[in-house]
């Protein structure tokens, strides 16, 4: 199987990961439960994580990284500490439904910031229209449908004027298209660590400007325990219950892995495939590519369209031939509505570091198949 | 005998012996006895007795101060300092 939906989940993790959950389950219990052994080890892997965490997205304090189990978690907890009902939030177009549910459960004043694709000065001028009277906004670092690279530092200099806090949905670009959580001054950052840090399903990592938000979980947490408060510190107040310390070990091996190679290298691989793979498909009738012209403006995922047929039918196509893609409107309706999309949804190719180019020619001629 | 610095929670206890360990001191997280933790769970970081003040110069200029010195006397008693 050729697999290209390391949008949706990195298939292919280094071997170090796969190690690292092993021995987790091996020799490690429960941080903050025991001074033992065990509890300890698992409690300098949790440590070691944060710290490597704080060191790729330049947080200032260890207690500023929080671990949840996926993205969509850090965004509601992010979201219910913001926001109250009737509040005007401003998002961006691009939003997936992490973000867009939430709110809507909260019963927030929803207000999109719609631009178009791949036009990163339009989106800041829609935000800087939408943002006066705001109580919060929000904001995708990469859209998971199309790639496109948001211009979330322009945005959150925005915010920061406005007096308007920023959460900054990072699960399409951490891993590849860097963030300064320090320089960027938004109030959160969320984040899976299953797709492009390489952790398993399961991990995921939530960025903290301070102490002031509002837990979605209550329970034990191996602190100040005779108070019935949730601790008013971070991480505990966000970290009750017990540790995915094999999860949180496999991130740490992925996140160590990346610093190795360096996001930027990461990222200028998944270019070098996509452009080498529209290139082929360029040479196809019917197809219709979502590529930027500026290949700044774009990460490593491609969103395509085959003329006269069904998304999903080419998907499952394509499947049949041993190539993993997605298709629909994967979670991001407001993505496709911004797009003029939404009717046929697309087919989503993307990529990973441990994508070939003979993979990616073999994918292009797979497409060419279920056209001819 | 040995000083037992107290901190409010298990990652400032771990952040505290790593400053330490970089400082040439070496501090062993613990947990804080029941009869010390007077809100319940806590942790400590255990250094020798003639570490004490230089341990608490080193964490209060990292931003670590703990929250309590404790004594532990060689027969195990326990003497909160602060």
């Amino acid at each position: 199987m050729i697999y290209l939906d390391s949008a949706a989940t990195t298939l292919q993790k280094p071997a170090a990961v796969r190690y690292a959950v092993s021995e987790a389950m091996r020799t490690m219990s429960s941080p903050g439960r025991g001074g033992y052994e065990s509890a300890m080890l698992a409690a300098d892997t949790v440590l070691d994580c944060r710290m490597a965490l704080a060191d790729l997205f330049c947080v200032r304090e260890l207690e500023q990284v929080i671990f949840t189990s996926s993205a969509t978690h850090g965004l509601n907890i992010a979201i219910r500490s913001l926001v109250k009902p009737g509040d005007r939030v401003v998002i961006s177009g691009y939003e997936h439904n992490a973000v867009w549910r939430p709110l809507w459960g909260i019963g927030a004043d929803i207000r999109v910031a719609a631009s178009p694709l791949f036009r990163p000065e339009d989106a800041v001028a829609a935000f800087q229209k939408a943002l006066p009277g705001a109580k919060a906004a929000v904001c995708c670092q990469v859209s998971n449908v199309f790639g496109y690279i948001l211009p979330v530092e322009q945005i959150a200099a925005l915010c920061r004027r406005e007096g308007v806090p920023l959460i900054v949905d990072a699960s399409q670009a951490a891993g590849s298209v860097g963030l300064d959580f320090e320089k960027l001054g938004c109030a959160f950052a969320a984040m899976p660590g299953h797709k492009g840090l390489m952790g398993p399903q399961g991990t995921g990592v939530l960025l903290c400007r301070d102490g002031d938000v509002e837990p979605l979980f209550y329970g034990g947490t191996g602190s100040v325990s005779q108070q019935a408060e949730m601790p008013a510190f971070l991480p505990d107040r966000l970290e009750p219950g017990t540790h995915n310390v094999p999860g949180i070990a496999g991130l740490l091996a992925g996140v160590r892995w990346l610093q190795g190679r360096t996001c930027a290298a990461v990222l200028d691989h998944e270019r070098q495939l996509l452009e080498d793979f529209s290139q082929r498909l360029a040479g196809l009738d019917r197809v219709r590519l979502f590529k930027a012209e500026d290949p700044a403006c774009q990460a490593g995922v491609l969103s395509v369209q085959l003329e006269g047929m069904d998304c999903e039918e080419a998907a499952e196509a394509l499947a049949g031939r041993g190539i993993a893609v997605r298709a629909g409107l994967h979670c991001a309706p407001l993505a496709h509505e911004t797009a003029g999309t939404l009717e046929q949804g697309t087919v989503r190719f993307s990529f990973s570091p441990f994508n070939t180019f003979q993979e990616v020619a073999a994918a292009a001629e797979a497409v060419g198949d279920i056209l001819a | 005998m040995q000083f037992l610095l107290t901190f409010r929670s298990l990652t400032y206890a771990q952040r505290a012996a790593r400053v330490l360990e970089r400082a040439g001191i070496t501090g062993t997280v613990s947990r804080v006895p029941k009869a010390a933790a007077t809100k319940g769970c806590a942790y400590c970081v255990i250094v020798a007795a003639r570490h004490r003040d230089m341990a608490v110069g080193i964490l209060t200029s990292a931003g670590l101060s703990p929250e309590r010195t404790i004594l532990r006397n060689p027969d195990g008693t326990l003497e909160v300092e602060r």
